[in-house]
């Protein structure tokens, strides 16, 4: 029997064994894109694949990272034991991207599975045919780089040669490869530690128990917020914008979202999207979901533990081979956690202001700006050293929501602010750029009685060699939208400066190598603004002027004179 | 005489070692907006306690040492000065954007912050240095005049100059102070590789922009304390706290305010130590924690070093130069507690404050706070409290217990009480473990000494929970930081950035740059009387593998200069501390040092607590209380004890009570307490 003292010291156990494991990743980890930005997730589930999760790591990581055991489960059966380790890439196999390497324990006790520990990380490189982490433009799961479809990496606790080598033979900076594959498994290896210690000291019989009761009480708080939102459905198409000449007006992005507050339930449909499409974009079974269950979660309330007892009241129809959805092979899913699925989430969430008023938010950034690029070289200030990794500058954007302005530093609907931003010095310090400007981007967040964030100003100078950039942006014909009377965000957009004062406009898909003496100016997105400009603070548009977040002619525009 | 001053949000604390050594610790209100008021209030008091007069009192006084919450305050009220930023151009938003991150994930309407300097105050100037400290753009001197000019007409009193890499050549930098010197000679200024020759822009521009914003008032501030002072013809020492413990000159102080953040907190440790080392301690590993009614401080001192960091922050702004690295939660006896619709009990972050405060102080408080359910579970005594003289209502706290948590729980109202203890305790052991478990500490290598007034009703459970075997309530629980002012070193931090590598050591400019750190360490132990025999001078640099970010603190001795191939032996001793740290070294890498740092450190006195056992008569307990202990999961009636009532040094076994004056210390089953030689509380866990 769980009493109350018990729930409140195993919650708190469980979520410092997830912190712990973060913690071993953060500290260990080679890359950028872990040791600073901290695009990674852990998390835990029972032996039933019921997740724990703690509000560290990132919603699109760890919305359905449950997936992830009960395909190992369903894989390997009874051929696990203690000591193994499970590496695991594949879309297809409740992964959310190829650039996101997943690590999977079983975690033994007396003689079984009580747990996994799981561990999740975004590479820089994944031994794509270019250097970049998102492949956007990959037409198949063929020109994906390596896959690893849920393989066995260790083995009684030593790293299987073969598997390893493999990864090193394809990566493309192995050796950086390397050690963030032993950061992740620092982290699952903690995770394991910690659980057996916990199983040692409660029993674990007890703390499946706790497992039970806590998806239980994950529930009911889900099932009360729900019963506080208006019953009704709602639903709408947004647009994603791309080359494809058979979407010239952009990818039709369709969901249905029916609220049951009596009932306890949301409902979201989306059979009615169109098949798969023939780029890196199309969701994945695991991006789908995440994107549902955290955009629901947000609507409900920041209380909520986001684990498999509170997904169970967010039920999800979807279907095999649409573009959102699960894919259908060979359709390729590089690029499933950034592009079309922030426009599908923040679709999502855009649906539930369309329910009532105080719910939901605008729409916010899609797709990666050219000033987060992945950036590749050689640096001659260390002998010609290879380089590849990728910089987070400018993904801001947030989207304006019923009670604030847009967060600035937030990215997408898929990361929220949880990345991390790459400072100035420390990138030129390790890449041989120069950064002329990091600024907000004046009058780029959409107006309303809330303001969507602003974009980023960016200007990267070539040095001393060239640097490829890579990048897959969006929001350049089809800027965030804004809600509820809110106004649309400026449009993101690209250059390239080959001699000074001549700009030539880039394509969202962009690979360019910047030469010695050249630049490349990257002005992103703001976030949709939420509800009638009208009903704006004047106190906010006077300091929003003064601090020269918007200019005074777009106060005026869109604010009126002063009152 | 010494006096130690450390001024809190609601108590001024003093603590006086008098000529006869004994050590005596008081508290009166503090005063504000006028901090330095209740100091002499305090003095006033000693002499009223002593029966002398407040000028007998200073006449006597030889040093004082004054904890100031006067930076920390001013960061958190938003009053500092009017301060401008001058930055280089392109990056005027280097304190808006920050280092990224979002402390809750999941609350999609958090307000994005405000940067500590508004934009309309940052102005940019054309000019850029590269990684390398090459002159990538000329300093366009027109423009910088221009920028001074126009933070003239608006009236600000301080300007922050942090340009992008001045740690790899601070030309522009020193050229721009120079031309405010020349066209603006009324504000004071900052030069952010002065202040903070650090790596990462954000961090380097906030020290900076912290550093001048904080000038003007702490010159008002020290130089209306030294006029008092004089009025009263006091002749003794003036000492400062610092962001690191220890005791400053006021001029240290004035050039360097920025040093000034979590003076007096960050005494605590020190404290610590002192307490442990007196109980007979020799391992130096110590968890100080300090319990008051709005915040639980910790700090973990391993094998007798205070622990120091550079990430230090103020209402989220970080200010970046080294200090004592304290974790601080906002639990503590006004936390209110809540049952969420799941059914799950919460406690804090909201917070009662000291306003109404707790439902049992019978001010106007509706909702259940950790101090109602320790009224409850007998932790307090209902009869003194803090000294106030306020008597607290049970009803109150049984009817908000009741109505709030016991209802939605369908328990007791004794249950629900310790419940709300626990969930409260189980946040402040969350805390240990972030600076503990998580670093690979293991706590139950450590001892623990609890301060505050609430210290004496959680620090066993806490224990108990992390495995630590003994607590030490220590005499001055209720004055620890003072007692920490008044015991610790003078200490002040030097630095210089300057860029070498193993490979190619420039053994030259470093022994310069060493001398020069040496001759500004020593004028500063010098100008606080400290003989040469009690000088130390702790030298560190910053080093990391090349293009690694995050650098490494690595000690050294000038003499390791001395050597033949200085760089090597430094290269070695990193290889040695990067696989101490993280299992693994890269021994064929040269090793980059950036940056050269002096802990000047000068002893000043050894404080010790006078032995109480001569005469010393134990009373039998005053009679019995009920308790509950949620090892048993119900109430007991145990034995309570009045103030230093226990024979010295017998122990005696829980579960009881011990009423002291400023705490009562809860000592459940299974653990046993023993007063000390020295008035302390010694609490083994078996």
């Amino acid at each position: 029997m769980i009493d109350n003292f018990l729930m409140i010291v195993l919650r708190r156990r469980f979520e410092a064994i997830i912190r712990d494991m973060v913690n071993a990743l953060f500290k260990s980890g080679r890359s950028g894109v872990l040791n600073t930005a901290m695009d990674f997730s852990c998390s835990i589930t029972d032996a039933k694949f019921q997740s724990i999760s703690v509000a560290i790591g990132l919603p699109v990581h760890t919305g359905a990272i449950d997936l992830i055991p009960r395909v190992t489960a369903e894989l390997y059966g009874d051929d696990m034991a203690a000591g193994d380790c499970f590496a695991n890439n594949d879309g297809y196999l409740g992964n959310t991207h190829c650039a996101d390497f997943t690590l999977c324990v079983p975690v033994f006790f007396g003689g079984r599975i009580r747990f996994y520990a799981i561990a999740r990380a975004h590479f820089a490189d994944m031994g794509f045919p270019t250097p970049t982490t998102y492949g956007a433009d990959a037409v198949d799961r063929f020109m994906e780089g390596l896959q690893l479809p849920c393989v066995r990496i260790q083995k009684n606790y030593g790293d299987v040669r073969e598997v390893v080598d493999i990864c090193r033979a394809n990566i493309r900076a192995p050796e950086q490869f390397y050690g963030d594959y032993k950061a992740c498994l620092a982290a699952v290896r903690t995770g394991e530690k910690r659980l057996e210690e916990l199983c040692d000291k409660y029993g674990a019989d007890l703390l499946e128990e706790f497992v039970d009761e806590f998806q239980s009480y994950a529930e009911r708080m889900t099932a009360s917020a729900i019963a506080q939102l208006p019953k009704g459905k709602v639903e709408g198409t947004y647009r994603y914008e791309t080359d494809l000449p058979q979407y010239p007006d952009g990818i039709p992005i369709h969901a249905e979202i029916a609220v049951d507050p009596e009932a306890g339930r949301i409902e979201i449909d989306l059979t009615r999207n169109v098949d798969n499409v023939p780029l890196g974009i199309n969701l994945t079974e695991s991006t789908t979901l995440a994107s549902c269950r955290m955009s629901a979660l947000n609507v409900l309330g920041a209380d909520i533990p986001r684990c498999s007892g509170a997904f169970r009241r967010i039920v999800v129809k979807m279907r095999e081979g649409a573009v959102i959805g699960k894919p259908r092979k060979p359709a390729a899913t590089s690029a499933a956690t950034s592009n079309l699925c922030s426009a599908f989430a923040s679709h999502l969430h855009a649906l539930y202001a369309q329910l009532g008023a105080g719910l939901g938010s605008a729409y916010s950034t899609v797709g990666v700006p050219a000033s987060a690029s992945v950036i590749s070289g050689q640096d001659p200030r260390y002998g010609d050293k290879d380089y590849v990794n990728q910089i987070l500058m400018g993904y801001w954007g947030g989207p304006a929501t019923a009670r604030s302005d847009g967060w600035l530093t937030y990215g997408s609907a898929s990361t929220q602010g949880a990345v991390w931003q790459s400072s100035v010095e420390v990138s030129e310090l390790q890449h041989p750029i120069i950064v002329e400007k990091l600024a907000i981007r004046q009058d780029s967040g959409g107006a309303g009685q809330f303001q969507g964030g602003p974009g980023a100003s960016v200007t990267f100078f070539a040095h001393k060699a060239p640097v490829r950039f890579i990048f897959y942006s969006g929001s350049s014909r089809i800027p965030p939208k804004g809600v509820r009377g809110g106004s649309d965000a400026a449009p993101t957009g690209a250059w390239l400066e080959r001699h000074p004062g001549e700009r030539e406009l880039l394509p969202n898909n962009g690979n360019i190598l910047l030469q010695p003496g050249q630049r490349l100016h990257s002005d992103s997105c703001g976030g949709g603004g939420y509800g009638d400009p009208a009903q704006r603070d004047r106190a906010r548009v006077d300091h929003d002027v003064r601090e020269g977040w918007i200019t005074p002619d777009f106060a005026a525009r869109h604010y009126g004179a002063a009152r | 005489m010494h006096v130690a001053v450390d001024v809190g949000g609601t108590f001024t604390d003093l603590v006086v070692s008098y000529e006869d050594g004994s050590v005596v610790g008081y508290k009166t209100p503090s005063t504000k907006p006028d901090i330095i008021q209740g100091f002499f209030n305090g003095i006033d008091l000693i002499a009223r306690e002593n029966g002398i007069t407040p000028q007998a009192v200073f006449d006597r006084l030889t040093r004082i040492d004054f904890g100031t919450t006067a930076a920390t305050n001013a960061i958190l009220e938003g009053q500092a000065a009017r301060t401008g930023l001058i930055v280089t151009k392109g990056f005027r938003d280097v304190l808006v954007i920050r280092e990224g991150g979002k402390e809750d994930t999941y609350n999609m309407h958090a307000k994005y912050p405000e940067p500590y300097i508004s934009r309309a105050l940052t102005f940019e100037v054309s000019e850029r240095m590269t990684a390398e400290g090459e002159v990538l753009l000329p300093l366009d001197e027109a423009g910088v005049v221009q920028a001074i000019l126009a933070l003239r007409t608006e009236k600000v009193e301080a300007i922050a100059v942090s340009l992008i890499w001045s740690i790899a050549n601070p030309a522009h930098e020193l050229r721009i102070g120079e031309l405010v010197r020349e066209h603006f000679p009324e504000a004071q200024f900052s030069l952010s590789h002065e202040v903070n020759p650090c790596l990462r822009e954000h961090r380097r521009a906030m020290s900076c922009a912290l550093d001048a914003s904080l000038k003007p008032l702490v010159a008002l501030n020290v130089a209306s304390m030294r006029n008092r002072l004089e009025q009263v013809g006091y002749r003794g020492k003036l000492t400062y706290i610092t962001s690191s413990g220890g005791k400053a000159a006021p001029e240290d102080i004035l050039r360097r305010p920025v040093y000034l953040c979590f003076s007096g907190p960050s005494a605590a440790p020190e404290s610590g130590r002192r307490f442990a080392g007196m109980e007979g301690d020799t391992q130096g590993n110590i968890i100080t924690v300090d319990m008051g009614g709005t915040s639980f401080d910790v700090s973990i001192t391993t094998a007798g070093k205070l622990p120091m960091h550079r990430a230090g922050t103020i209402a989220g702004h970080i200010f970046g130069v080294p200090s004592v690295e304290i974790h601080t939660i906002g639990s503590g006896g006004g936390s209110i507690a809540r049952v969420d619709a799941g059914g799950f009990l919460h406690v804090g972050p909201e917070s009662a404050s000291s306003y109404p405060g707790p439902a049992c102080y019978n001010r106007g408080g509706t909702r259940p706070t950790v101090t109602d359910a320790n009224l409850l579970s007998g932790y307090l005594n209902e009869n003194f409290v803090s000294g106030g003289g306020m008597t607290l209502s049970r009803e109150r706290s049984e009817a908000v217990v009741g109505e709030h948590i016991a209802r939605h729980l369908g328990n007791s109202i004794e249950e629900a009480a310790g419940l709300i203890t626990f969930a409260c305790e189980q946040d402040m052991v969350s805390a240990i473990e972030d600076l503990t478990v998580r670093r690979g500490v293991d706590p139950r290598e450590y001892i623990m000494v609890a301060g505050g007034a609430a210290a004496g009703a959680h620090a066993v459970s806490i224990a108990r929970e992390i495995g630590v075997k003994r607590v030490i309530l220590p005499k001055m629980a209720g004055v620890l930081s003072a007692f920490g002012i008044l015991a610790g070193d003078a200490t002040f931090g030097f630095a210089r950035s300057l860029a070498t590598t193993t490979g190619a050591f420039d053994t030259a400019a470093v022994r310069k740059a060493l001398a020069e750190l040496q001759a500004e360490g020593t004028q500063f132990l010098v100008g606080l009387d400290v003989a040469p025999a009690n000088r130390h001078m702790r030298w560190s640099c910053q080093a990391r593998y090349r293009a690694q970010v995050w650098e490494l603190s690595l000690p050294f001795e000038p003499a390791d200069l001395d050597a033949e191939d200085p760089g090597r032996g430094l290269a070695a001793r990193f290889h040695e501390l990067h696989r101490e740290l993280y299992q693994a070294a890269s021994e064929q890498e040269d090793v980059e040092i950036t940056e050269w740092n002096l802990l000047a450190v000068g002893k000043l006195s050894d404080i010790k607590l006078p032995d109480i056992s001569l005469g010393h008569q134990p009373q039998p307990s005053a009679g019995t209380r009920r308790a509950y202990f949620r090892d048993l999961r119900a109430s007991a009636e145990v034995p309570v004890y009045g103030p230093l009532s226990l024979a010295i040094d017998q122990p005696v076994a829980g579960p009881l009570i011990v009423d002291e004056v400023l705490t009562t210390i809860v000592v459940g089953p299974g653990s046993s307490v023993t007063l000390s030689r020295f008035g302390n509380y010694v609490i083994d866990i078996h």
